[in-house]
């Protein structure tokens, strides 16, 4: 499926993108003081280690030729006070950076998500849970880091390489000039192995979520590998695999591995280049021995910042790509949002009408056309019909997830879009097919319904759906835990949550997708009463699946490819012996047997170990 | 067939590694590329050599070369030896990596493809019972952990520990009292860097769990999005997001903090240390009892033998949190596997399917039967259903059959030879398994269908299994048919179209045994008839059990047999078993009732 192509796990090399690198770094602006703060303490601190190498070379040269130890002790002294303050830019550069991080990427979690809660659906049916989760989380990290550390480890590297540069002028500019000859050279090469160890890495990086896959698969799927008898052939192919994973580790961890040999042999050049020179210039008196230990200093100490900085200009391409995909995030537009002057409402009672409604979800392929549908106020309408006919969009589009785009619908009289989204989401109730239930209490799950609701009104309207007697057998009660997604609870005990909360929110609008999944007698019994207290009059809108739903409805309408085929009673349209008398004997047959073998059930229930 | 010897992947057994003592686990773990470890080892020490060299040769250049008469043309070789001496050092420090990358990666792929392998010959209880999450991280992040100490912790405490001897040693030929006071700092900062990066890990462990949870709570609310715009809650999600993301700053503001007094800790102590060492050094120098190049020398080693010790700490924390991994992982290469290739009777050819009960009995666990003294008798080719509640032992009866479980009491018969006497391979060769709820692969359609068999298929060979299966027109009407990708990335298929797969992929496999449980569950009414028709294509001369609900799916069988809690309860044929009052003539009643029911609702409707 192509879609899916733009949000594969890309981790392209974009061309340096001035603009987002701009934009990334205003992301710093309302924290410039921690900013300046960690930067005085870097260049502090890359200063005073390369003039600690200078007073190495003082030591040597004002000390020990001319034996005096008076030079000792106040050289001495100056070493002291430096390793103090030293002590203490190292650690306000590591708090101040670490801690600017973190806000960053709190900054950025905060507004990505908030952000989240406005988008519409049509973002979210186009776009992967697992990419957005990415933005928010491993994205976030990358561009905090790169903004915080990154421009820690390059600063440090540009003062300590200046530093280290002003102090080799001053000493014995010549041979400066020959040593720094190498700082290019060492950029080259350092640009050169990062380019190939990150490529052989990512490839490492991508084969191992892979193997990971591979294995989540096999261990899901070992039945049918027994069963079939497939073992060799599943090594087989999972042989292929870890056999590329292992060339591509391999390649990482080889070209690393000569990446610092080849700069100590970079270094080695230089050092024989002051060991040529300088000799020879302590022969004219124009160096000293002293000098040659600094140079030899500033020389091996020169790799490092070169290094960092490699590995920082790496890592901010990629902080690039990263940071595009956060703000192609951060700036998509909902589709659906309020229209200026939108109508704060109390109540949005009343009659719905779908005036000439086109809607589509893709240009190419309209799924309703010229849609017209009349709903009384507290009428029940129960729409059937195949997959993909469309009642899933009605549903959508009177929630207003998604807005028509083509005609009106009108509550009230008043085309919907006029009212602002709040007043319409806290007037309709919404039960979807599969329940969706948050991490937590029944009680916080409860009261999703309504935020103000009392311990009363929770109990009260667990009361109605009769899901309080079974929260009551539970050891904690309304305190118990629902486990991530619910995991904790059975299928109907999630279905009968979803109702207490529509009941709990007491809506103008209820629009509920039936659920299908089969529950045991005594739970179905007690939804189906659940339903039928929340339906009496109010307006409702039900994709049904059920008989009794169905029989209940005041109107049901058949759909087909997105236009009304069949609609009135249901003695009205079984007379009419066309689609729906077909979807109704055959409904009938195959539900009246489930609930025989579900009946079978309850009489003969026992544990069923294993599977 | 010996399964093992076969494989040209898993070359050396792992259960022999296991160790109560985890260095001695990780000792074994790498038979074969243990000399190279140690080689790999050795070349870090003479890379540490080498170092030493350098300074030597600079000791040598200030005080022998700089005060000859033909300095000038010494210096060029005294510059060419730097370079000589940093080839030296460059070629074993490559090759003690390159070496120690090589055997991290050979025992990684080692215990990843056993891993791997074992796991999927763990028995049918082990997998029963293990939560596939947890096995899942055993198999990935616990097997990274135990790269890393071969790729990195172990080499480079290897090479720390041979840097600090080698260069003592040098320091002690130098001046033995200057290097033996320059090491003074040491067990401090060993200790400090330990105490400190326990601390860090904890606050670190503290951060990620936070994270776990962030991310969990920003999830639900993704997966939840419905709902939350349902009922206008966004403001609650984003407190509640707020919560925990402020949660996660504080946790990183804690990390961050204990990283920041313990690096200039030690940088203040070893700031310490080489004043002192170092004015030692000045004053030895003056009073003559070492040379200026000395000195520089000892400058230049006392960086090498002591910044590098303040990095143990974290490596013995790392190596301890690796040695967890390895625990981990052993656990796993404990469990006893099932071996596929232990039966002695090896047929020829195909079986031809008469299969025999006698007495058998079941339990998953002791004192809860599930199958209670079963005896029963089919023929080749025959059909027999089983029909009963959920729970009343059929789907643990179809599971005993390719050996999925063994039977403790009693046995069954395969053409006349104990079921136990066959290799489980060559069982589930010739047995076929639809199950209630099939799990498909994500990969094409086609290569599901291809799965089971162990040859090259033709593309009408698969099309005309997914035929049989009625399921090939829905295949054709997706938009890369065949090629279609199942799952996440590619299309999600109903219930009833899963089964439809697996059974085409039953069907490619053409075994002489087939078992269907509950194969047509979810199949929604329309295609149901089309595919009992596939069914009965497919069940032709093959044995076949068959689990089925509806009268209408056993009736066609040679035999019904109907269970309760264990036990056969009625058998025989379907014109047997309606002429005798029991179970199965009471659910062939209500079901009949179901249609008179309809007949009167329509009659009352007026049509």
């Amino acid at each position: 499926m192509s879609e899916y192509s733009t949000f594969e796990e890309e981790e392209f090399y974009t061309s340096f993108d001035g603009r987002t690198f701009l934009r990334l770094l205003s992301l710093m602006k309302p924290h410039w003081p921690w900013v300046a703060g960690f930067l005085f303490c870097i260049t502090s601190v890359s200063f005073i280690e390369a003039y600690l190498t200078f007073l190495g070379a003082r030591l040597i040269d004002e000390a020990i030729i001319p034996g005096n130890l008076d030079a000792l002790r106040s050289i001495m002294i100056q070493w002291a006070v430096l390793i103090v303050l030293l002590s203490a830019g190292v650690f306000g550069f590591i708090y101040l950076t670490g801690i600017l991080g973190q806000r960053i990427r709190y900054d950025l979690r905060k507004r990505l998500f908030n952000h989240l809660q406005d988008l519409s659906f049509s973002y979210y049916d186009k776009t992967p849970v697992g990419w957005i989760m990415s933005r928010v989380t491993s994205d976030t990290m990358r561009m905090g880091n790169v903004l915080t550390w990154g421009l820690l480890d390059s600063t440090w590297g540009i003062m300590a390489i200046i530093s280290g540069v002003i102090f080799m002028l001053a000493i014995n500019w010549q041979l400066a000039l020959v040593v720094i000859l190498i700082v290019p050279l060492l950029w080259i090469v350092a640009t050169e192995f990062r380019k190939r160890i990150i490529k052989y890495f990512r490839l490492a990086r991508r084969t191992n979520s892979q193997i990971t896959a591979n294995y989540a698969e096999m261990i899901q799927g070992v039945r049918v590998i027994k069963a079939m008898a497939r073992e060799e052939k599943t090594l087989g192919e999972f042989g292929v695999l870890t056999s590329r994973m292992y060339d591509a580790s391999y390649r990482a961890a080889w070209w690393s591995a000569l990446f610092l040999p080849a700069v100590q042999l970079i270094t080695a050049f230089g050092i024989g280049a002051i060991a040529w020179y300088g000799g020879w210039q302590t022969t004219v008196g124009t160096m000293t021995i002293g000098g040659i230990q600094a140079f030899v200093g500033y020389v091996t100490m020169m790799m490092f910042p070169i290094q960092e900085m490699a590995r920082v200009y790496a890592e901010l391409q990629q902080a690039i790509a990263s940071a595009e995909r956060v703000f192609s995030l951060s700036d998509a537009v909902p589709d659906v949002q309020d229209r200026s002057g939108a109508a704060e409402v109390e109540s949005i009672a009343g009659e719905i009408v779908f005036e000439n409604v086109n809607f589509h979800y893709e240009p190419q392929k309209p799924v309703l056309k010229q849609f017209n549908l009349r709903v009384a106020p507290g009428e029940t309408l129960a729409i059937v019909g195949p997959t993909g006919a469309g009642k899933s969009t009605i549903i959508n589009l009177m929630c207003r997830f998604y807005e028509p785009t083509g005609g009106r619908i009108l509550i009230n009289g008043r085309d919907y879009t006029e009212i602002s989204l709040h007043s319409i989401h806290s007037q309709l109730g919404i039960v979807l097919q599969t329940p969706h239930l948050f991490s937590g209490t029944i009680r916080d799950n409860l009261r999703y319904g309504r935020m103000d609701a009392t311990n009363e009104e929770v109990i009260e309207a667990a009361k109605v759906t009769g899901v309080h007697v079974f929260i009551m057998a539970l050891e904690e009660d309304y305190d118990s835990q629902v486990g991530e997604g619910g995991v904790l609870l059975s299928t109907g005990q999630k279905q009968l949550i979803s109702l207490t909360r529509a009941v709990l929110a007491d809506p103008e609008i209820l629009i509920m997708d039936e659920a299908t999944s089969s529950v045991d007698t005594l739970t179905e019994s007690l939804i189906q009463r659940s339903m039928d207290t929340l339906m009496v009059d109010r307006t409702t809108f039900i994709i049904a699946h059920r008989l009794s739903t169905i029989k209940k409805a005041d109107r049901i309408i058949v759909l087909n490819a997105g236009e009304i085929e069949e609609m009135g009673t249901h003695r009205e349209l079984l007379k009419l012996k066309g689609h729906y008398y077909s979807l109704y004997t055959k409904q009938f047959r195959s539900e009246a047997a489930a609930r025989e073998s579900a009946a079978a059930e309850v009489s003969t229930q026992q544990p069923v170990p294993g599977r | 067939m010996a399964t093992l010897a076969n494989s040209r992947l898993v070359e050396y057994d792992l259960k022999q590694t296991l160790s109560q003592k985890p260095l001695q686990g990780l000792w074994r773990l790498a038979t074969g590329y243990q000399l190279t470890y140690i080689v790999a080892t050795a070349a870090m020490g003479l890379a540490a050599l080498a170092k030493v060299a350098t300074f030597f040769l600079l000791r040598f250049l200030i005080d022998d070369v700089l005060p000859m008469p033909n300095v000038l043309q010494v210096l060029p070789l005294v510059a060419l030896a730097f370079v000589g001496v940093a080839l030296l050092e460059g070629g074993f420090t490559f090759t003690g990596r390159e070496m120690a990358n090589r055997v991290a990666e050979k025992v990684t792929i080692r215990l990843r493809e056993y891993l791997f392998d074992h796991l999927q010959r763990l028995n049918f209880t082990y997998h029963d019972s293990a939560k596939s999450g947890d096995l899942i991280q055993r198999s990935s992040s616990d097997v990274d952990m135990v790269r890393m100490f071969y790729a990195g912790q172990a080499i480079m405490l290897g090479r720390i520990l041979l840097l600090f001897i080698v260069m003592l040693i040098a320091l002690m030929t130098l001046n033995v009292q200057l290097a033996l006071l320059s090491v003074i700092v040491v067990p401090p900062v060993v200790a400090l860097s330990f105490f400190f990066f326990s601390r860090i890990s904890t606050a670190y462990e503290a951060f990620q769990e936070q994270d776990g949870k962030l991310s969990t709570t920003l999830q639900e609310n993704l997966n939840g999005v419905r709902v939350v715009k349902a009922f206008a809650a966004q403001g609650f999600e984003m407190n509640k997001f707020e919560d925990d993301n402020q949660e996660q700053y504080r946790r990183g503001k804690v990390l961050l903090f204990n990283h920041s007094i313990s690096w200039p800790f030690t940088d203040f102590l070893i700031g310490a240390q080489t004043i002192f060492s170092y004015s030692l050094g000045v004053i030895f120098a003056i009073n003559g009892t070492i040379t200026p190049g000395t000195f520089v020398a000892f400058t230049g080693m006392f960086v090498w033998l002591v910044w590098p010790m303040r990095n143990i700490g974290r490596l013995i924390v790392e190596i301890s949190m690796g040695l967890v991994s390895l625990d981990r992982v052993q656990e796993v290469l404990r469990e006893e596997r099932e071996l596929l290739d232990d039966g002695v009777h090896q047929p020829g050819g195909d079986v031809r399917g008469e299969i025999v009960f006698e007495n058998v009995s079941f339990e998953y666990e002791v004192d809860t039967p599930v199958l209670n003294d079963i005896s029963f008798r089919v023929e080749p080719g025959q059909t027999v259903a089983l029909l009963g509640s959920t729970g009343s032992g059929k789907t643990t009866l179809i599971s005993l059959i390719p050996r999925f479980y063994d039977v403790e009491q009693g046995r069954i018969l395969l053409d006349g030879v104990d079921l136990r006497e066959y290799s489980r391979e060559y069982l589930r060769q010739q047995i076929g398994v639809v199950e209630q709820e099939p799990f498909l692969f994500s990969r094409s359609i086609r290569d599901n269908i291809a799965y089971g068999v162990g040859r090259e298929v033709t593309d009408e060979e698969v099309h005309e299994a997914a035929r049989a299966a009625a399921v090939h027109e829905v295949i054709m009407s997706f938009p890369n048919q065949y090629e279609t990708l199942v799952g996440e990335r590619g299309v999600t298929l109903s219930g009833g179209q899963k089964q439809r797969v697996a059974l085409a992929r039953t069907l490619l496999k053409n075994p002489r045994i087939l078992l269907l449980d509950d194969a047509t569950s979810s199949v929604d009414t329309e295609t149901e008839s089309a595919i009992r028709e596939a069914l009965q294509n497919m069940m032709g001369d093959r044995t076949t059990f068959i689990i089925a609900h509806r009268i209408q799916s056993v009736m066609i069988a040679d035999v019904i047999l109907v269970f309760d809690q264990g036990r056969i309860v009625q058998r025989g044929t379907h014109d047997e078993l309606m002429a005798v009052e029991g179970m199965y003539r009471q659910t062939y009643e209500m079901q009949a009732r179901i249609e008179q029911d309809l007949e009167k609702e329509l009659a009352h409707v007026g049509i």
